[in-house]
């Protein structure tokens, strides 16, 4: 038990005392999870936005695949993903892998059907009387979708944190693709694992709180959003 | 005579089933159409066509468009409108907002037609879509058509579960709309005297086709047939409904209130005897708008029957027993 709260009492020390190694991670995490998010949001959420409003033919197989990717395993992500940026892989020429972008990569498809999942029973749970009434005020085209969008903004909300919680605790991608190399590729998550196995709990709780804290801030930022629209 | 619409040989379908079957229909511009029907009739498919929503099965649809965008020109009101999830000023300001008006523009206009539809602009136009009662939603809604000034004005029973203050509003509303824009209304309704009212013409839909030009009293099977050619019909209060020529079982006839002939009870043991008669109460009186004639509706066997008033009008008033009596010829039957 004094470990631990030996390592709550480091916690607090490395982050008032803005331990650089501590705010690297936090930096490379925010950095990769700040890319990964506006991608999937901006691939996701048409994207999911069309499997859930367009009756088409093969939608019921398509929606069961994005389903069971919410089940995708993050080490198979990093897996999948370092196979292609390796050298020896399909876009090895880019010299991606160990690096940031590798990680946005993954995260990004780590994110993408969560978004695309969760924005699809949003539209689909619409109001079945809403396109009536767009289309009846004279809405067409992007105007239909993003009305569509805005009237399901709640939920597309949650889609959004839901994403991001997942993307900000996930270790495999990190781990595979960044390489957990210090000052440049180490995310909280990575360094968590990294410190925990040289028994510096000091430095894993402090990064623990700082992913904690980063949730809550995202949180609390949302439910202002809620409240104001 | 300038037309808004003409229907030619329009049939649609919703899987196998035909709901709208309409071989020829014009509506003249800047009139007040009321559309009038049983649930199930093709009200709400027809409004949908009209609206340019939806394209018929075969046949086609005219719409003599005044400008390259008909979309803008046409506003439906459907049956349960629906208040997007923000404030009644941003509901009754958005069509407004499509068509890219500037916002001086549409808070003047904004203001313009909550005030046509009853509602205070400063009390409501910030209030939520939550916080309304059903008929203040509905006004709602009705504004965020009105704003737009169309040129044609669709509403989809506009008065189903709204209090006699509201559907007075709404009335007051469509005759602005048509009298300052000369906007064409086209509005579905059950309530006959609210639509005898309101418009100058009535379309009567039954099955999907379009059986009459006023609201013809509609008398459905099964019928049982007795010696010869007579037939009897027995309604939910146990009256019998003699009838000769029925063409079936299933038949169903339709009476126009012109020819159902309508006289107090008290006077009419004579007409006991003869086919096609009914005992029932006068429920209302109204006047059809358009020609002045005086309508009553009557209850009777558990249906509701219209019959136009001849003759001293006092005799008929509400809660008065009368019997209901036409003549054979006069029944249309659809088998």
């Amino acid at each position: 038990m004094s470990y631990i709260l030996e390592g709550l009492r480091q916690a607090v020390m490395l982050l008032v005392k803005w331990d650089p190694e501590t705010y690297a991670a936090i930096r490379a995490t925010l950095t990769v999870t700040s890319y990964s998010m506006c991608a999937s949001l901006l691939l996701g959420i048409p994207a999911g936005f069309a499997l859930g409003y367009f009756d088409f033919r093969g939608k019921r197989v398509l929606r069961t695949m994005v389903d069971t990717c919410l089940a995708f395993p993050t080490v198979l992500i990093g897996l999948l993903v370092y196979a292609f940026l390796s050298r020896r892989g399909p876009l090895g020429s880019l010299n991606l892998l160990f690096s940031l972008s590798a990680i946005a990569i993954g995260q990004t498809i780590l994110a993408l059907p969560i978004i695309m999942s969760l924005t699809a029973t949003a539209v689909e749970s619409l109001d079945r009387r809403l396109r009536l009434t767009l289309l009846s005020l004279g809405a067409r085209g992007h105007k239909l979708l993003f009305t569509t969008l805005w009237e399901a903004r709640h939920a597309l909300l949650i889609a959004a944190i839901t994403a991001y919680g997942r993307v900000l605790t996930e270790v495999g991608i990190s781990m595979m693709v960044g390489g957990n190399i210090k000052w440049h590729t180490r995310t909280i998550t990575t360094a968590i694992a990294l410190e925990t196995g040289k028994g510096n709990f000091g430095l894993g709780i402090a990064l623990g709180i700082v992913l904690m804290l980063i949730a809550l801030i995202v949180n609390l930022s949302v439910m202002s959003l809620r409240k104001k629209s | 005579m300038d037309l808004a619409y003409r229907l030619e040989g329009v049939r649609h379908c919703y899987g196998n089933r035909t709901v709208l079957c309409i071989d020829e229909q014009a509506i003249e511009l800047n009139r007040i159409v009321g559309i009038v029907g049983h649930n199930g009739s093709g009200k709400s498919t027809l409004l949908r066509l009209l609206a340019l929503l939806e394209h018929p099965t075969r046949g086609k649809v005219h719409y003599f468009a005044e400008s390259k965008e008909p979309m803008f020109e046409v506003a439906l009101l459907p049956q349960e409108p629906y208040l997007l999830r923000r404030s009644v000023f941003s509901n009754v300001s958005y069509g407004l907002e499509i068509r890219g008006c500037g916002k001086n523009e549409i808070r003047q206009r904004v203001y313009d037609a909550l005030s046509w539809v009853g509602l205070d602009p400063e009390g409501f136009a910030c209030r939520r879509w939550y916080a309304l009662s059903g008929g203040e939603a509905q006004r709602v809604a009705l504004a965020a058509r009105l704003v737009l000034r169309p040129r044609v004005l669709l509403l989809d029973e506009p008065t189903t579960s709204v209090d006699a203050e509201s559907g007075r509003k709404i009335r007051e509303a469509i005759l602005k709309a048509r009298n300052e824009w000369g906007t064409t209304v086209i509005v579905s309704s059950h309530d006959r005297q609210w639509l005898f009212d309101v418009c100058d013409t009535i379309i009567h839909l039954f099955r999907g086709r379009v059986v009459g030009s006023g609201v013809e009293n509609i008398v459905f099977g099964p019928w049982r047939k007795l010696e010869g050619d007579l037939w009897i019909k027995i309604f939910p209060d146990g009256q019998k409904f003699l009838c000769p020529g029925v063409p079936g079982c299933n038949a169903v006839g339709l009476i126009d209130p012109s020819d159902m002939h309508m006289f107090p009870e008290a006077t009419g043991s004579k007409y006991k005897r003869r086919a096609c008669c009914i005992h029932g109460t006068v429920s209302g009186l109204s006047m059809v708008r358009s020609t002045g004639d005086i309508i009553a509706t009557v209850y009777a066997g558990g249906e509701s029957f219209s019959a136009k008033v001849s003759g001293c009008v006092e005799q008929f008033t509400p809660g008065r027993r009368v019997i209901l009596l036409t003549y054979p010829d006069k029944i249309r039957w659809m088998s």
